[in-house]
């Protein structure tokens, strides 16, 4: 490998570098995943969630010691803003009533005067709902990616698609070690929203994976080198690759300023996902494949004209 | 004006149609999508409830005076003889006003229905705006767990409990029933095996789902009742259909109109109330689980219940007739002035009822109030009692009242779970969730913003970099998001959610994906060397297959997202996969017509080059 970054043009040795940058980032997450987990939300862990906002703004200490007195389980209050703010309880392990232990805090929020709360919702969420959740969502992200790769090993080389894979996986644990890194919750719509980048980080890679099945088709004469193929696959698609991901990046940018807090986990993640999504598309989707030997020779013997006009198909 | 008709006609005949089919699509996608510009009015409708005898409407003019003393200010207020329909300035608070009303007065009927202000012809042709989730309309969830395991344990009871008392009718003597773990077993002597197959005729007639297994255990002979994997889950569908239909009549009775009740999963019911601000009446509604039957005292060999007041008594396991069999029922006050529940009981249940009061005038008969609830372990048991034994004085028909309730509220809620059925198995309520109206309000404006902000930095970019192309890839943009928002309003089941708006925002910034990698050709192409409309068709045509890689990935894990999601992610699913479609016929096929006919032709006329 160590040749790859001493010789070769610069384009090669950029992607080298980047796939090492990669490699590095994957470790960090995995390590930060391992040692600090993900903050799950109520809707994986169940419990009382109950969201208010005061008349005037309130400070978190003073109300925070304000429930303490009008509370005798556990709690944990979070500022949404100066005056919203969010109470959430572990959900009461004896009993699956779904009134909380102690709503008398709410009363209490609600009619002292300073205070003067209004609640805007509130949710239950049994324990068991949440494991269960926690399990589909598993599911759905094994599901899809299953089903991604044999549509993949279908239409491309299998070193190409093996390279597609590998990117997408990158950008999952990515975004989660930041999501672990940073402690933000993991809720439902976070998890909806992997499921999204997997969509499109195959996207990228298989914009970049098509250019290069291509040039090598049609320079199959081996004048070039595969390393070259892919650089030139890369170039031609590059201003493409930053104009989506540029138009993608600022409509989730202003889905995070404006939306408000509900989606804000949300968009943190589809952020991250498509700019580390770019990256890995170049960097590993088609940098993979060289090392695992791609060549033009793969096209040449593989594809005869009958499957060629199939997969030209739309 | 003739140079481009001269121009067009070459090809005409053969783009025609297609322009026509599709210039056909776009109009009626855009006038699916108009009624979004008219969002629905949530109106009060206030009438008598059909159930109470004597109670006259309020005249519109008081009702309204009401309303407006309680600072609801009311905006119109419409007659409809047997209803008044109210429209509340600030709509959001209907929910207060409902309450404020059922307050004032308690035996009318209040609803809150969402009215259209779209213009009739829309109206006319079925379109209305897109259904909006709870996080953007505010209501109340809940999800419903069934407990079909306790189900099945109480169907095995009452079976043999059934099949003790056919025993003893059939007079079967040597033939015996016994529990056991699986379900329980009937047992014959040698000398008596002839009586048990019409034992087990008559059980199975009743418990159609069980299965049954005969051994001959040395001299004796066994049939062994149980649930065999098909008939329990034949069973379970029964019971998970019938909950849904007893839940979705309760919440009729509560007057919530717009509801959404389905299954979710193998065991779980989905509720959302939109407009429900107060979960706490639909809760003791949705969850109860009381039920009513009519038993005959039975000294020997009886069941033993206990007493409300205390005690217990012995009755037949097997009921006369249950609740099942009631048609209406109201309440009312006695004599003393306790209340009581007033029944009508449907042609079958007055048959039974007929024949057992005229059989046993002057003997008593038992009403049974079974209801589950949960112990301090957490368990969730059935609680039986007698509210009331009497002695039946005549020959009662089907009409006859049931007194002794403890409280007002008791009997109107005992009345209302009778009139709209009782559930056979018991639910726990696993997830609930209220949204305030204006958190809701709130989230769809946040959520427009944002939309707003990111079609407008795409709009803009689009426009500086590709210049005149750029404005094609725009307007196809813009017939993307109308086409996108008819296709929504038109699909039945699609709700938008605060997610899903996000999905929409998402679509609208990967839409130009598939106008950048075509005009990426086509300038790749220029630069080979070819005139301007062959650059185009060839970037078109060498784009297809790119694109059509790139948004099947994206679909693939759409479509997974919506066979597993609920809600909120459900409804982003939906944005994305209808989003990738709308985009693909837009960007592909719209943006080539227009690409091909107005910026070549166009330019050509001008007398300028197309230079991309």
């Amino acid at each position: 490998m160590l040749n790859y970054f001493l010789k070769g043009e610069k384009g090669t040795r950029l992607r080298f570098m980047g796939m090492l940058l990669s490699a590095i980032l994957v470790l960090l997450s995995v390590f930060t995943l391992t040692q600090k987990g993900l903050n799950f939300g109520l809707d994986f862990t169940g419990g009382y969630l109950t969201e208010f906002t005061t008349s005037q703004s309130v400070e978190l200490k003073e109300l925070q010691s304000f429930i303490a007195k009008n509370h005798n389980g556990e709690f944990e209050l979070t500022a949404q803003g100066n005056s919203h703010f969010q109470l959430r309880e572990a959900p009461s392990a004896s009993t699956t009533s779904t009134t909380a232990n102690s709503l008398d805090w709410q009363s209490a929020v609600t009619q002292n005067d300073d205070i003067n709360a209004q609640v805007l919702s509130s949710a239950y969420i049994g324990s068991q709902v949440g494991d269960e959740l926690f399990d589909q969502g598993c599911l759905a992200m094994f599901a899809a990616m299953i089903a991604v790769m044999i549509y993949l090993a279908v239409r491309f080389e299998w070193r190409l698609a093996v390279g597609s894979v590998v990117a997408l996986v990158h950008d999952l644990i990515l975004v989660l070690g930041l999501f672990s890194l940073l402690q933000i919750e993991f809720n439902l719509t976070v998890l909806a929203s992997l499921l999204a980048i997997i969509g499109y980080s195959l996207n990228d890679s298989i914009i970049v994976g098509d250019r290069v099945r291509e040039l090598l088709r049609v320079q199959s004469n081996n004048v070039l080198s595969p390393a070259t193929i892919i650089n030139n696959a890369i170039k031609s698609t590059l201003t493409r690759t930053l104009i989506t991901s540029g138009t993608t990046l600022a409509t989730v940018a202003s889905v995070w300023l404006l939306a408000g807090a509900p989606l804000q986990g949300f968009a943190i993640a589809l952020f991250t996902g498509i700019v580390v999504g770019t990256f890995s598309s170049i960097c590993i989707a088609a940098t993979l494949p060289e090392l695992l030997g791609l060549s033009a020779k793969n096209y040449e013997v593989k594809v005869d004209a009958h499957t060629q006009t199939l997969l030209d198909m739309p | 004006m003739l140079s481009f008709k001269k121009d067009k006609k070459p090809s005409t005949a053969k783009f025609k149609l297609s322009y026509i089919a599709m210039l056909i699509v776009l109009v009626l996608l855009a006038i699916s999508a108009l009624p979004n510009l008219y969002p629905n009015k949530s109106w009060l409708h206030v009438s008598s409830t059909p159930h109470s005898e004597t109670q006259s409407l309020p005249s519109t003019k008081t009702l309204v005076t009401f309303l407006n003393k309680q600072g609801l200010e009311v905006e119109q207020g419409l007659d409809k003889q047997s209803t008044i329909n109210v429209l509340l300035n600030e709509p959001t608070k209907s929910a207060q006003a409902q309450a404020a009303i059922k307050a004032q007065y308690p035996n009318m009927q209040v609803k809150i229905v969402e009215h259209a202000t779209s213009p009739t012809w829309l109206q006319d042709f079925g379109l209305s705006p897109i259904k909006l989730g709870l996080d953007l309309n505010g209501g109340v969830l809940f999800v419903l767990d069934v407990d079909l395991d306790k189900a099945v344990d109480e169907q095995l009871v009452s079976a043999y409990q059934q099949a003790k008392s056919i025993i003893i009718k059939q007079k079967a003597h040597g033939v015996k029933a016994q529990q056991t773990q699986q379900g329980f077993e009937i047992n014959a002597l040698p000398n008596a095996t002839d009586k048990l197959t019409p034992v087990i005729e008559e059980l199975q007639s009743r418990f159609a789902n069980l299965a049954v297994v005969t051994s001959n255990n040395g001299s004796v002979k066994t049939a062994k009742f149980s649930y065999s994997e098909q008939g329990r889950s034949s069973f379970d569908k029964e019971v998970m259909g019938q909950t849904l239909t007893t839940l979705r009549s309760r919440i009729e009775e509560l007057g919530i109109t717009e509801a959404v009740t389905q299954r979710q999963g193998k065991h779980r019911i989905r509720i959302e109330l939109p407009g429900v601000q107060d979960p706490t009446e639909a809760k003791r509604i949705i969850g109860a689980t009381a039920s009513l039957g009519f038993y005959q005292l039975k000294e020997i060999d009886g069941q033993t219940f206990n007493m409300q007041s205390g005690g217990t008594i012995k009755l037949d396991p097997v009921p006369i007739f249950t609740g099942d069999h009631i048609n209406n029922a109201n309440i009312g006050r006695d004599d003393w002035g306790k209340p009581l529940v007033q029944l009508s009981l449907d042609g079958q249940g007055g048959d039974a009822m007929s024949a057992f009061s005229k059989a046993n005038i002057g003997k008593p008969m038992a009403t049974v109030y079974s209801e589950y609830s949960q112990n301090a372990k957490g368990e969730v048991v059935k609680k039986s009692e007698v509210i009331n034994v009497a002695n039946i004085a005549q020959h009662l028909s089907s009409r006859f009242s049931i007194t002794n309730m403890k409280s007002q509220q008791a009997a109107a809620d005992l009345a209302l779970l009778l009139r709209a059925g009782s559930l056979t198995a018991p639910v726990t309520i696993v997830h609930e969730q209220t949204i305030g109206p204006s958190l809701g309000s709130e989230n769809i404006s946040n959520g427009l913003a944002a939309l707003m902000l990111g079609m407008g930095i795409t709009l803009a970019f689009m426009a500086l970099w590709y210049r005149r192309l750029g404005l094609i890839a725009n307007v196809a943009l813009i017939l993307n998001l109308t086409s996108l928002v008819g296709l929504m309003s038109l699909l039945p089941g699609v709700v938008l959610t605060l997610p899903g708006i996000a999905g929409l925002v998402l679509t609208i910034g990967m839409a130009v994906d598939t106008n950048v990698i075509i005009f990426e050709r086509i300038k790749e192409e220029r630069r080979q060397g070819r005139a301007p409309y062959q650059a185009i068709q060839e970037g078109y045509k060498q784009a297809a297959n790119t694109i059509f890689d790139a948004n099947i990935t994206t679909m693939i894990t759409a479509l997974i997202l919506y066979g597993i999601g609920y809600g909120p992610v459900k409804g982003f699913a939906i944005t994305l996969a209808l989003g990738l479609l709308t985009s693909v016929f837009t960007g592909v096929y719209v943006s080539k017509v227009l690409s091909q006919t107005l910026y070549l032709k166009m330019g050509k006329k001008a007398g300028v080059k197309a230079h991309a």
